[in-house]
Formats: structure tokens, C-alpha cells, sequence
């Protein structure tokens, strides 16, 4: 049973919406509920191929040798399929939209970097067929020095899982090893707080468990082109990268989708469209590849791995006068969506709270697990389990109502975030004020009463005098030293294995500039820290090709 | 190697035929050896089934049940006749697995599944197996049921609980429903004059195989059924018992809830 509460901000809404507030029904949902909704899967075809992969047992290894031979003979077997015969085995999805570098092969026959990357491709007539040649496909692996934790990962001599990604991080504006969000000067008010509170929070990957799991199905077609019934949500993505990675312009190929049984981002990765259309050109055939549930679950790439530190400096009235991240996005072996997923995170410190000092470095790391990829809200879902749960400690510490030391803190409409745009349209208060109303949690009458239009006022509305560094940056190639949340008194992570990492060097002391932060409202000219700078059009040209013209210039997924 | 299908009709024919073919694999509802068949297994070729209608019967012999290997889990359920076994049948799998699971292969399902198992273990059922024993206890059964050549399983005789409520079942599950099993318990806690007499308890998912806790039933023996009375139980809830570590949980975790899990299905508190 849905309320439309209509009597908040009943002067900002128009009443006439078509859809908002009225029941819909989905386009789709005749189809799907009496079984006619065509997927990918149901296509038919003569003389139909399979595409099975042989991916690596190993989490990182480098090939020595493959010997095809004895499955070259087996029967039904049509095509095996090397690296050598992808035109481009080199791509990075975000490539697309200008963004990040190509680190990832289709096919891996150098060096395999997480347990199930695939090696090479057998395309065979069944698919116990393509089963039975992998089985007798010898590959002689030197198994390497694997890592799986990202703070270990960035530790200086740990192995090196990407060869594109020195020290492990991707190159931020191709001048840190990590994104960073710099906001006033959180250590002058850490000198100043009634009270430090800190943690460190994690989150495991999520993998999205479609019920149709990811898969494709190419066929020739006429004039020299290749028809592709794909499950991808990401229609137009998945066909830029097939026409990248094979190297043919894409009005050669034809994609068909549109019916997507679950996504829920895990769909985004293109992973076998361009196969399928590859084993459809070496074999004249119309060949299908899908994902069996236990690659979907292996392979598939899910939400990544987080870990966040938190460091908040706190009044004893409930105010929150600055707060510190650090976080660490597990991104597996390769970028895929990732990088992006970490600008995000940027853009949304310090959660939907006006703080007047905020500081952040987030990375992104390279480790020998599962590439991660997009999943419904990456980049704010894991931090916001961290925010909201440090919040609920700080009430506790104070002795604080949670919701009433959220509304202490809330954004408003006409504030400054962090990330340099106004806050509008906020709505937590009502929305906070609603939820506690409904779920009988009583709150003060000045909180009942106050209002998220009252924002923007003073200090509230200022970029403040902002504290830059250079900490973590990277010249020339180089990889940067790694520099680990050293500030924080709770037990920093231990690294469990390789015990030969050295230890990480010590932060340099920051010089703290003067105190009063809520009041330093001068327009003190300061460069803007990276992590919030829009490209404008009048930026200076880069040489590279990785940025965003805005933090939300990417669609969500 | 091509994947092959035999049928008979007699279960002695599909018996000796299972036997005599190391890279074959009996056929029963399907549940675990077509995931193995889809996913390619090279280590047999071969799949062999049989309708016999013998293997769909359940028959009561006195104070046992005879339930036919290739009866489902929806068959159990449905039947007035197994209805002690219904809270172990209607949790296995959802609706679709429990259509095609049967009682037979059901003792061959590795851990962490396994759960029909782990009641009838708790029951003290036999196996009867094509062209050998008849009366074989489920326990031994479980030690030596992959060895060469294969056992065909024909049915299970399980004893009927003189007492419908002195048989409790208990899956824990981090997802419900149609989770996995962290620890599956099962246990047959007869009474006589008001104290426990020959308790039996088993678990799942604790071992390679569904396991008798035999300390706790020790601990159980002439006690009452209350929180004083399962107390010195609870204490060895898992005393000979090595929990295995998986996906599901580790050995320390599953070591560290066995005996909340122990005391609220002794006490009936859990659910």
C-alpha cells in the first residue's frame, strides 16, 4: 500500500505527471507472465555451435605453453580459438566513452590473473563436445605469487596482478594512485573535536545471480554482416565493444535485444558477444556462448569487494565538524566499470550530510579475484553501509537519538557538498521526519519542525579554505608510494599471507592550518582538489584520454 | 566422450549394469548428476536409470515404512504414511528440486547437502541394496557408499516413531527458504516415564557425511527433556565431531552455533 505524502513540498510538484504517483504496468510484463518473451536463449538455429571457454585453475600464473593438438582432432570439434586470433586483445570497457586504459585480453594466453579467466576457446558441435576437447587441452601454467586483499595489494612489493596498472591502483587523472576529495581541513577540526570517532568497515562481493545467466548467440547474415541475440543489458556498449575488440566497423554487426532475464549490472560486461561473433567469422556457423550457473557464479563479475575507514571529529551537541575516508574498492583483475564506480563514491562523501571539512582517498586495486563490475548503486552502497552504520556508533557514543543526530547533520537544499555542487531537492529531513512519525520513534518538536528548504544559509552555502597534498602521486610511469591510513588509532588491517611485504612507509605529520573551520568562509583562492573538478571545456588538453566531463557525465547502471 | 543413456526396465539388470561400468552413474532424480553432466565431468559417460515401478512404492512392514529409492520428495510429503517425515522432505530444495529429488539419491548427495539423510539416520533406517544386503544400517551405508563397483539402492526401511512428536528436524539456513544447510539436525527423542530412553541424534553438514552426535546422545540418556536436562548435552554438542569448513560457514562458526542451534530443537524453540 503506497502513501503519497503530498502535503510536503506540495508547492514544488506539478499534480498533472503521467506516470509518477498513478499505477503502471510494465511494458514487458504480458509477455513475461505468459511465457512468450523471447530471450536471447530462444533462438534457433541450424547446425547451431557452442562456445566453451578453458579458463585458468590458478589465480595468477603465467603461460608457458598450450598445446591444442589432441583436441584439434576430437570430434565435433569445429574451431579452437587463441588470443591471437582476437584482432584487438586488449580492451577496457569504459575505452567506449573515452575513459581508463585497456588492460583486460578477451582471451588471456600470456597470463591468467583470477581462478577462471579464460584462456582459449573451443567451439564445438555440442557442448559436451567443446567439455570433452578442453579436458584434453594440456597448458603448462608457472604459477605466480598470487594477492587477494587490496590493502595488501598496495603494498610495495606485493606481485603485480595487471600489467597495465603499476603498484595495483588505477592512475586517477594520470596523477594519483588514487581519487581524491579534498574539502576544508579536517585535521584542524580534528584538533579542535570533543570527540574522535573511528572504524573500519568491509563488505564482501555480491554477485547479481540473474536468473538467466549472461550468453549470446551470433549468426551470419547477409551482406557480410552478423546477427547477435544477446541477454546484455547494455545494448549499444556491448556492440562497441564486439566492433572494437574484432576490429570491424559496427554497422557490420546486428544486435538484438531487449529482453534481459535479470541484470541487475552484471549484464554490462560484454563478455560474449564478441566471442560468439568471432567463433560465427572463423566458422561460418551461427555459434552460441553462455555462462553453465557455476561460471556465472565464478566467473561472472559481481558488486566488488569495499573497505572503508572512517575518522569522523565530533561536538559534543551532535555536530560532525569533519570526516576522513580512506577507501578501498577490490575491483578483482581488471577495471571493467570499477574506476567509475570509485568517482561516484567520490562525488558522494560524505554521505547526505553537511560537513563542513571532508577528506577522502579512495583506490582503486588491482587484486587476483573475480573482476567486479556494476551492480545496482556500485560506488554508494558499500560506503553508505559504513556511513550510516558510523553514524549509529556516534549516536551511541554520545548517548544521541540516531535520528535526531542525522537531522543535526542533514543536508539541505542551497548546501555545499563536498564534491562542489549545490545541494537541491534534498529531502532527508521530511523524509527522516516521515520514517520516525511512522515506525513510532519519537523525536524532539524542533525537529519535527524543521524544514530541508532552510539550508544554504552562511558558511553552510561556501567552498572553505581547503587543505591540498600531493600525497600518493604518480610521475612518470612511476608507481606511487602507498600511503596507508596512518592517522587512525583502530587496529589497521594485517596483512594474513606474504609476510615479506614491507611495511608501508609513515605518513609525513600534515602541518595543520588555523582552527576555526565553520567559520572560514573567505573565498581563499585554492587550487580545486581533483576529485571534484569538473573538466570544463576550457581545461587545458590532455594528453590522455581519461576523464569525465562531469562526476555524473556516465549514465547510473 | 559422448554421454550415454541406459534404461531398464528390471532393477537388477540396471544393477549389474551400474556395477560392471566404472564411468557410469545411476540416474535417480537427476538433481546432482545432470549438474555434473552439464558441467562437463569427464570422469563417466555413461547414465543409467530404471522405471522398475518397484522403486516408487512405499509400503508399511509391520512397524517400518519401506520407501522405494526413486519415491520424490514430493511423494513423501504427500504420504499419509511418511508423515513423521515431512518437516525433512519439505525442505529440501524448492518446489522443483523436491519434484525430481528422490530418497535414494538423496543418500548419495555430498555435504552440505544430504538433509533426508540425516533424518533417516537419526531414525536408524536400513538400505536395501540390489543383489546384496537387505539390512544394511544407514550409518554404514554412508562410509562405504562411493566405493567400487557402485551399490544400487532399491529402498530404505526406516522404523515408524511409536510417538509422531519424539522426531524433530531441524535446517539452519542463512538463506530461506531453499537455503543450504549450515547444520541440519535430526533427532528421535522417545520417552519413557517422563525421561529420554535410546535418544538418537544426527547431523547435517557438520562432516563429509551426515553424522550421529553420539556424545550428545550419551549426555541425553535417562534425562528430562528441559533446559536443566540437555544442559550437560549442550556442553558436548560437538565432542567427537570435526565441523567442515565451506561457503556456508567455517569450522569455528558451525563449532560456535551447533549448541544454540541443539538446545532450541531439544527444547522446541527453534524454527
Amino acid at each position: 500500500m503506497i502513501e503519497f505524502r503530498k502535503d510536503i513540498f506540495a508547492d514544488e510538484r506539478d499534480d498533472n505527471l503521467n506516470e509518477i504517483g498513478k499505477p503502471t504496468r510494465r511494458q514487458d510484463i504480458l509477455g513475461h507472465v505468459t511465457g512468450r518473451s523471447p530471450f536471447y536463449d530462444d533462438h534457433q538455429f541450424e547446425g547451431l555451435l557452442h562456445l566453451k571457454c578453458l579458463r585458468s585453475p590458478h589465480h595468477h600464473a603465467r603461460i608457458r605453453s598450450i598445446d591444442t593438438k589432441p583436441a584439434e582432432q576430437m570430434p565435433g570439434v569445429h574451431r579452437i580459438i587463441q588470443g591471437s586470433d582476437v584482432k584487438v586483445n586488449l580492451n577496457t570497457l569504459l575505452s567506449l566513452m573515452n575513459f581508463g586504459e585497456d588492460d583486460e585480453p578477451v582471451l588471456s594466453d600470456k597470463k591468467v590473473s583470477y581462478v577462471g579467466e579464460p584462456i582459449l576457446a573451443v567451439v564445438a558441435e555440442t557442448e559436451r563436445q567443446a567439455f570433452d576437447a578442453i579436458a584434453k587441452i594440456r597448458v603448462d601454467y608457472e604459477v605466480l605469487p598470487h594477492v587477494l586483499d587490496p590493502e595488501e595489494a598496495l603494498q610495495p612489493n606485493a606481485p603485480l596482478v595487471n600489467e597495465t596498472m603499476p603498484g595495483n591502483a588505477f592512475p586517477y587523472h594520470e596523477k594519483y594512485n588514487h581519487q581524491k576529495l579534498r574539502f576544508g581541513d579536517v585535521e584542524a577540526a580534528f584538533a579542535q573535536a570533543d570527540h574522535i570517532v573511528e572504524d573500519r568497515y568491509q563488505m564482501s562481493p555480491i554477485e547479481q545471480a540473474p536468473i538467466e545467466m549472461c550468453g549470446a548467440i551470433a549468426a551470419p547474415e547477409t551482406n557480410d554482416r552478423f546477427v547477435c541475440y544477446t541477454s546484455t543489458q547494455a545494448l549499444f556498449f556491448s556492440l562497441g565493444t564486439a566492433a572494437k575488440v574484432l576490429d570491424v566497423p559496427s554497422n557490420r554487426l546486428h544486435f538484438i535485444g531487449g529482453t534481459v532475464g535479470g541484470g541487475f549490472g552484471g549484464k554490462v560486461d560484454s563478455l560474449h558477444e564478441p566471442l560468439a561473433i568471432l567463433g560465427c567469422m572463423l566458422t561460418g556457423r551461427a555459434v552460441r556462448y553462455a555462462f553453465d550457473r557455476q561460471e556465472e557464479m565464478q566467473v561472472g563479475a559481481p558488486r566488488g569487494a569495499e573497505r572503508w575507514y572512517i575518522k569522523d571529529a565530533v561536538m559534543n551537541d551532535g555536530r560532525i565538524t569533519a570526516r576522513k575516508f580512506t577507501g578501498y574498492f577490490d575491483v578483482g583483475a581488471y577495471t571493467r566499470l570499477s574506476s567509475y564506480a570509485i568517482i561516484k563514491a567520490a562525488g558522494h562523501l560524505p554521505g547526505p550530510y553537511t560537513i563542513p571539512n571532508v577528506y577522502a582517498d579512495i583506490y582503486c586495486v588491482y587484486t587476483n579475484r573475480t573482476p567486479a563490475t556494476a551492480m545496482r548503486g556500485f560506488g554508494i552502497t558499500g560506503v553508505d553501509f559504513a556511513i550510516e552504520s558510523h553514524m549509529d556508533q556516534i549516536a551511541h557514543k554520545l548517548g544521541m537519538n540516531p535520528i535526531e543526530l542525522r537531522l543535526i547533520n542533514s543536508y539541505m537544499d542551497g548546501d555545499m557538498k563536498a564534491h562542489r555542487r549545490e545541494a537541491k531537492n534534498t529531502a532527508l529531513v521530511e523524509c527522516m521526519q516521515v520514517a520516525a512519525e511512522k515506525s513510532g520513534w519519537n523525536i524532539a518538536p524542533d525537529f519535527k519542525a524543521m524544514s530541508s528548504h532552510n539550508g544554504g544559509e552562511g558558511w553552510r552555502s561556501e567552498i572553505p579554505h581547503t587543505v591540498t597534498d600531493t600525497n600518493g602521486q604518480i610521475g612518470n610511469g612511476v608507481p606511487a608510494s602507498t600511503v596507508r591510513p596512518a592517522t587512525t588509532s583502530i587496529p589497521a588491517y594485517v596483512p594474513s599471507q606474504n609476510p615479506s611485504y614491507a611495511a608501508p612507509p609513515a605518513q609525513p605529520a600534515r602541518p595543520v592550518s588555523p582552527p576555526t573551520p565553520q567559520s572560514n568562509v573567505q573565498a581563499t583562492p585554492t587550487a580545486p582538489p581533483q576529485a571534484s573538478a569538473p573538466a570544463s571545456s576550457s581545461t587545458p588538453k590532455r594528453p590522455r584520454v581519461s576523464r569525465f566531463s562531469s562526476i555524473s557525465g556516465t549514465r547510473r547502471r | 566422450m559422448p554421454m550415454h543413456s541406459q534404461v531398464f526396465s528390471q532393477i537388477g539388470e540396471a544393477a549389474h549394469a551400474l556395477s560392471s561400468n566404472r564411468s557410469s552413474r545411476y540416474f535417480g532424480g537427476g538433481t546432482l548428476v545432470m549438474r555434473q553432466v552439464n558441467a562437463g565431468n569427464q570422469s563417466f559417460d555413461t547414465i543409467i536409470r530404471s522405471t522398475d515401478p518397484s522403486l516408487k512404492q512405499v509400503q508399511i512392514s509391520g512397524d517400518q515404512v519401506i520407501i522405494g529409492a526413486s519415491v520424490t520428495m514430493s511423494q513423501v510429503i504427500a504420504s499419509r504414511d511418511l508423515d513423521f517425515l515431512k518437516s525433512a522432505a519439505s525442505v529440501i530444495g524448492g518446489p522443483a528440486i523436491r519434484n525430481m529429488a528422490t530418497v535414494g539419491g538423496n543418500l548419495f548427495a555430498r555435504s552440505p547437502y544430504g538433509d533426508f539423510t540425516t533424518a533417516l539416520l537419526a531414525l536408524e533406517a536400513t538400505v536395501a541394496l540390489s543383489g546384496g544386503r537387505s539390512d544394511v544400517p544407514i550409518a554404514d551405508f554412508l562410509t562405504q557408499r562411493f566405493r567400487e563397483p557402485k551399490p544400487l539402492v532399491i529402498s530404505v526401511s526406516v522404523p515408524r516413531p511409536r510417538d509422531g512428536n519424539a522426531f524433530r528436524f531441524l535446517k539452519i539456513m542463512r538463506v530461506k527458504p531453499m537455503g543450504v544447510s549450515l547444520m541440519t539436525i535430526a533427532a528421535h527423542l522417545p520417552q519413557s516415564g517422563g525421561r529420554l530412553a535410546n535418544p538418537r541424534v544426527a547431523y547435517g553438514s557438520m562432516g563429509d557425511t551426515p553424522i550421529r552426535a553420539n556424545a550428545v546422545e550419551r549426555a541425553l540418556e535417562g534425562k528430562t527433556l528441559d533446559a536443566q536436562g540437555i544442559a550437560p548435552a549442550l556442553a558436548v554438542a560437538t565432542e567427537g565431531i570435526t565441523p567442515r569448513t565451506d561457503s556456508i560457514a567455517s569450522e569455528w562458526y558451525r563449532r560456535e552455533v551447533a549448541p544454540a542451534h541443539l538446545e532450541r530443537l531439544l527444547l522446541g524453540t527453534g524454527g
